[in-house]
């Protein structure tokens, strides 16, 4: 599935439409998407920084796409998360990665990072676990 | 998030979100999406720390942890409840619960966080809360 496809499907998820990102690389193990900053994503509006939790359901989105993806494939199942979060994300664009570090038949473990300008400073790092059955 | 406020303490705050389906994860807009959990939590945490510590300019989130303990699949108000279980000079601890406000009452998800505190005169909360009354 290439990541055009795959964007216009996250298209139909509510909450991935409030959330309002593109899908940019998407690999049998790996995904990447962008977010334009927003007003609704704020969560301090005097220093204007992102809200940690859209940061944490961004992570979480791109790493259910590295999970799985494909026209019939139901939505892996969110188990838990973890979050650091390493820094403030300001105004602009957020990006974040997806790795897939282990995928059973029943549980797949996921990393993440989000980052703005350069990515070897990333503004937060997650571990998510899903259910696939 | 349209979040109301329906109790506050120093010992925990409960906090009402009304159903919304723009948070929803299915076409049917009955399954809530894992992260406005997370989000929820984060955002209630904060004000928590808010009440039960006197003295802080701002706050920021170090890690969250959220089990997600059944789907969150329902069309009722959701509930938060969140409390600072313990403070330091720098750090304040908190952990939360969500459930629907439905009969049964059942626990859909559960978090821990830490945050870091910064403390001073003057509030990013008051300014905030000031703000939006002058608006």
């Amino acid at each position: 599935m290439t990541p055009d496809l795959a964007t216009q499907q996250l298209r139909k998820v509510p909450f991935f439409q409030f959330l309002d990102f593109t899908i940019t690389e998407l690999a049998e193990t790996h995904a990447a998407a962008t977010m334009p900053f927003a007003e609704r994503l704020i969560g301090n509006p005097i220093m204007e920084y992102y809200h940690g939790g859209i940061i944490a359901s961004f992570m979480e989105a791109v790493a259910a796409i590295s999970v799985s993806h494909g026209p019939d494939l139901q939505p892996p199942k969110p188990i838990n998360l973890t979050v650091d979060y390493l820094r403030p994300a300001v105004k602009g664009a957020l990006m974040a990665e997806a790795t897939v570090t282990r995928k059973g038949k029943r549980m797949a473990s996921v990393r993440t990072a989000c980052w703005q300008d350069d990515d070897s400073r990333p503004v937060a790092e997650g571990l998510y676990h899903f259910l696939l059955v | 998030m349209n979040l109301k406020i329906e109790k506050v303490a120093i010992d925990g705050v409960l906090v009402r979100m009304p159903y919304n389906p723009a948070f929803c994860a299915d076409e049917d807009k009955t399954l809530l999406h894992g992260g406005v959990l997370t989000a929820l939590l984060d955002s209630v945490f904060g004000l928590a720390n808010f009440v039960a510590i006197d003295g802080i300019s701002s706050m920021a989130t170090l890690d969250l942890r959220v089990d997600y303990l059944r789907p969150a699949k329902s069309r009722a108000d959701v509930m938060v409840r969140a409390e600072c279980i313990r403070q330091t000079r720098h750090i304040a601890f908190n952990s939360g619960r969500i459930w629907f406000d439905e009969p049964d009452q059942a626990e859909v998800a559960r978090g821990a966080a830490s945050f870091a505190l910064t403390r001073g005169e003057v509030s990013i909360f008051d300014a905030m809360t000031q703000s939006r009354s002058s608006k």
